[in-house]
């Protein structure tokens, strides 16, 4: 093992070339890390040498590189991070930095004096969390830049994903690190440049597919992990080891290091699975496995391979709950421990939700910043699947004798009873989304019309349409128009014009359009349809019509409106007094329709969208009528409640 | 006298009080009715003619909740108003009827009619009171003790958020061992007042004390039988309710009936303690 690494480090800067983990290389691999530092646990400081590098695989020579230096959004509070996520650091010793004491290009050129902080996205000269670097001369295209930089790094505390308390360490964003050079027409981009923005609270990250070489010389007390492959420990005697790790097509590096860790594995297919937790948090561990072997199953199946031999979870003691609930691909962190009860499937829900963020923007390494939407709603989406199947349909999320909760239902209420829920539209950038309505717009509503999507075009479509967008766009940057047009191509190979030319129409609504979707059914009537009487001529005329039961027929109608704007195609399921089901469909374009039915049956009950297709809609409770109302079920929870009560005077009194 | 015995003679003073149990419960009956009948009036037109109630029949589903909107909260605020409202006055009333139950069980046989036993409720209501709010100071600063000291004491050491020490199950033993103490004491003084006719809270609850020194182990274990069958007819009737869904109209008029009778039962074996306390220390 330790040969192989000497070999790889003779071979630097181009370690990319060479193969450890996976087969071939899974991505371009346009950038890459080699890093070699000396962890503080005291100073909680990350000091050493990097080596970076940088492919220009454009077809114009490129005069500058631009850096994300994430942990100077801890420096102030005066940062757009700290300033608009109200974080504070905890005493003086809580800031967190990264400076770069070095910089030179292959060519030995000193770089130092060629950097300058840039705040493209909303220029706070305060904020130091993007690096301009000028190059001497420009990298022609096919060139790598190479980049050597002494760098320092002090975590934060508190803890908000990256950072420190007491001897728990998580150490994520530490590192300067190259934003992403994209090309014209990639994204729909006009022209070439950088895409390289600042870090915001709400906000996450868009990096290349890169190669990591790192070793850490740190206490031997501590129990690490990380994103990537341990290649080595080494004991280096006087109680200091250094650990060496290499990481393959990853979109980004961290690890964790805490004496208090204990370690559980598992082995599926072949991934080799670790689990971190505390000592209160071994109770779940077999809960936090099975989640994630279930998620790995789930989205193997139906969206693609998991491509990499390893994966490493971690779940953070209670000091370090801040790094909770956050992904690195091939690391991520889940919350929860040992506190909640089985019947509250949280703790399993995170698990899956964080490991799916591998696939939805891992994998599929969309902007996280651009289009939060995309790695997040769709994440969300299937988190919401996969919770939903393996833990029970219609109680995935809780399930108790009396009381249940899917986890799909979860997202969807928290779009629907968010009273801003129509106040944007869901494609903005994630630090751009007002009044606080960027989780709800980015994680629910995105999933909840993605449920509504699948009841539109079917399970088993809708998955094509993921394995497709996974065989396009794995281990590159897709944006939301290219998954569109792998919903639109899916779709129209399976359906043609069932829907229409394309999707578009679908899109246009719900993503960039920002209303709601509420359909009802207003009413029914069921009407004796009389004989004629009236006068003609001057004539008084009837016709008295015969008053056996099958000469009497019905006219009933019922009667369908759309409340919001959303139009989105709706089934109606009639129930005649004889038993008889009729299922309806309507294009729900207009803003009513009424179905009429006329014979000696009689309508009794209509159900808009029967087999809940249509997640959005943001009332089901209007979705039927019924002429005759059981209230067996309100009299059935008054029964309950009234025991409860009885029951509760009698225990409460001596 | 045996403990046996004592429950048996209880057993069959409750038994012949019967309509004096019936008087409780339709009165707590009419009790909860008037607090749920609005409710079940608010529900009715939550659900309109909609059809969704059919989501409910298997327990209540949270995802319906954003769909009710507003009234779902308006229902829930006037639901928990309604229930702290029955439950306090509950409290009373009951506090009250054990007047004229303990004047029932201290007598010699006899019967006593209900006009009788609504004057001895009445009789001894303030003196009933006074021992109910001092118990439930005791026994809340008993279970403050006994569970709640170790279990802060757990939390504090593991660092967690819930203690999970087998340590803690220990506890909640010694805490449910040491309960019968404190009702027979509160059962003991209640008859000693009932007896007596005297208002004196304190001497009463000296007369319960030194009532159960006198036949620990009878009374202990009497108190203690009684609460272990109970505690066990209550985790059956809790279950039962739970998870009973009759969906069709006689089904639930058949669920109410049964309700009904557990509730009975439930203050027929209320009574039951109260009388063969009144036995053990006769
Ligand atoms: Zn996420």
């Amino acid at each position: 093992m330790r040969r192989i690494l000497v070999v790889f480090l003779c071979l630097l800067p181009f370690t990319a070339v060479g193969q450890i983990i996976v087969d071939k290389p899974l991505s371009d691999r346009l950038t890459g890390y080699d890093i070699d530092v000396t962890f503080d646990p005291e100073a909680h400081t990350v000091t050493g040498l990097m080596t970076a590098w940088w492919v220009n695989n454009s077809s114009m020579p490129v005069g500058e590189a631009m850096m994300h230096m994430y942990l100077n959004a801890f420096s102030s509070n005066q940062s757009t991070f700290a300033s608009r996520g109200r974080w504070s650091a905890a005493g003086d010793d809580g800031w967190g930095w990264v400076k770069i004491l070095s910089m030179k290009d292959g060519r030995g050129n000193d770089l130092s004096d060629s950097c300058s902080y840039v705040s493209p996205d909303d220029g706070n000269r305060n904020d130091k969390t993007v690096l301009r670097i000028s190059l001497p001369e420009p990298v022609a295209p096919g060139d790598t830049l190479v980049l050597t930089i002494d760098f320092a790094s002090k975590l934060p505390s508190p803890i908000q994903r990256t950072g420190y308390e007491d001897d728990f360490h998580f150490v994520a964003q530490w590192f300067p690190k190259f934003g992403v050079y994209e090309t014209a027409g990639m994204r729909q981009r006009e022209a070439d440049g950088w895409n390289c923005h600042q870090f915001h609270p709400n906000s996450e990250f868009y990096s290349n597919h890169s190669v990591y070489n790192v070793s850490v010389i740190m206490p031997s007390e501590f129990v690490t992990g990380s994103g990537g492959r341990l290649i080595e420990e080494i004991d280096l005697g006087e109680d200091h080891k250094k650990v060496i790790w290499r990481a393959e097509d990853i979109v980004d590096f961290a690890w964790t290091a805490w004496p208090g860790y204990k370690v559980r594995t598992r082995k599926w297919n072949n991934v080799d699975i670790t689990f971190l937790t505390s000592e209160t948090g071994l109770s779940k561990a077999e809960n936090h496995l099975d989640a994630v072997v279930y998620a790995l199953e789930y989205l193997g199946e139906r969206v693609g391979p998991y491509p990499w031999p390893h994966l490493t979870f971690v779940d953070p003691p209670l000091s370090g709950s801040g790094a909770g609930g956050m992904e690195y691909t091939t690391l991520f962190t889940t919350m929860g421990g040992g506190a909640v009860p089985s019947f509250l499937r949280m703790p399993e829900m995170v698990t899956i939700h964080e490991f799916g963020h591998a696939y939805f923007m891992g994998i599929l390494a969309s902007n996280e910043f651009e289009e939060p939407w995309l790695d997040e709603g769709v994440n969300s989406y299937w988190e919401q699947r996969i919770v939903d199947h393996y833990y029970g349909a219609g109680y995935g999320l809780l399930k108790l004798p009396f009381l249940k909760m899917s986890d799909t239902d979860q997202g969807r209420m928290s779009y629907i009873t968010s009273p801003s829920r129509t106040i944007a539209t869901n494609d903005l950038p994630s630090w751009m989304y007002p009044h606080g309505t960027y989780s709800m717009m980015s994680y629910n509503k995105t999933a909840t019309w993605l449920h509504t999507l699948e009841g539109i075009i079917g399970t088993e479509t809708m998955d094509n349409v993921f394995r497709e967008y996974y065989h396009r766009w794995a281990f590159h940057h897709p944006s939301g128009r290219d998954f569109i047009a792998a919903v639109n191509d899916v779709v129209r190979s399976e359906h043609g014009d069932r829907f229409g030319e394309n999707m578009n129409w679908f899109f246009d609504e719900v993503l960039y359009g920002s209303g709601e979707c509420d359909y009802r059914v207003s009413g029914i009537t069921s009407n004796k349809i009389r004989s004629y009487s009236g006068v003609v001529d001057g004539d008084s005329v009837s016709y008295a019509r015969g008053d056996r039961k099958s000469d009497t027929l019905y006219l009933s109608r019922v009667s369908i409106e759309r409340l919001g704007d959303v139009r989105l195609p709706v089934e109606v399921l009639v129930r005649f007094d004889n038993g008889e089901e009729v299922l309806e469909t309507w294009d729900g374009k207009a803003t009513y329709r009424d179905f009429e039915y006329t014979g000696a049956r009689r309508v009794v009950w209509a159900k808009l969208d029967p087999y809940d297709k249509i997640d959005m809609d943001v009332n089901r409770i209007n979705n039927s009528f019924t002429l005759d109302p059981a209230h067996t079920v309100a009299r059935r929870m008054l029964n309950k409640y009234m025991l409860l009560m009885q029951m509760i005077i009698s225990i409460f009194t001596l | 006298m045996s403990i046996f015995k004592t429950l048996k003679n209880g057993a069959a003073a409750a038994a012949s009080s019967y309509k004096l149990i019936l008087f409780v419960w339709i009165t707590i009956l009419v009790l909860v009715m008037a607090v749920g009948f609005p409710l079940r009036s608010f529900l009715n037109a939550m659900f309109g003619n909609s059809l969704v109630v059919e989501r409910l029949n298997n327990g209540f589903d949270i995802g319906l909740a954003g769909d009710f909107g507003k009234p779902f909260g308006a229902l829930m605020a006037a639901a928990s108003a309604g229930t702290l409202l029955a439950g306090t006055a509950g409290f009373f009333i009951m506090t009250f009827f054990a007047g004229g139950f303990f004047r029932r069980y201290s007598l010699a046989w006899g019967g006593l009619k209900v006009s009788d036993f609504l004057r001895a409720s009445a009789g001894n209501f303030i003196p009933f009171l006074k021992i109910a709010l001092l118990m439930m100071l005791i026994t809340g600063a008993y279970t403050f003790i006994i569970v709640g000291i170790p279990g802060i004491v757990a939390m504090m050491v593991s660092g967690s958020q819930l203690p999970t020490g087998k340590v803690l199950y220990l506890f909640y033993v010694l805490w449910a061992l040491g309960m019968p103490v404190w009702l027979f004491v509160a059962d003991a003084s209640r008859r000693w007042i009932a007896a007596t006719g005297s208002r004196k809270v304190l001497r009463a609850l000296g007369a319960g004390f030194r009532a159960m020194k006198e036949r620990f182990w009878l009374s202990y274990g009497t108190v203690l039988a009684v609460l272990v069958i109970n505690t066990a007819a209550v985790l059956a009737i809790f279950w039962f309710a739970g998870n009973a869904t009759p969906d069709r109209s006689l089904a639930v008029f058949l669920f109410f009936a049964a309700t009904q009778l557990l509730f009975i039962l439930r203050l027929f074996m209320k009574a039951w303690r109260y009388a063969s306390v009144c036995e053990a220390v006769k």
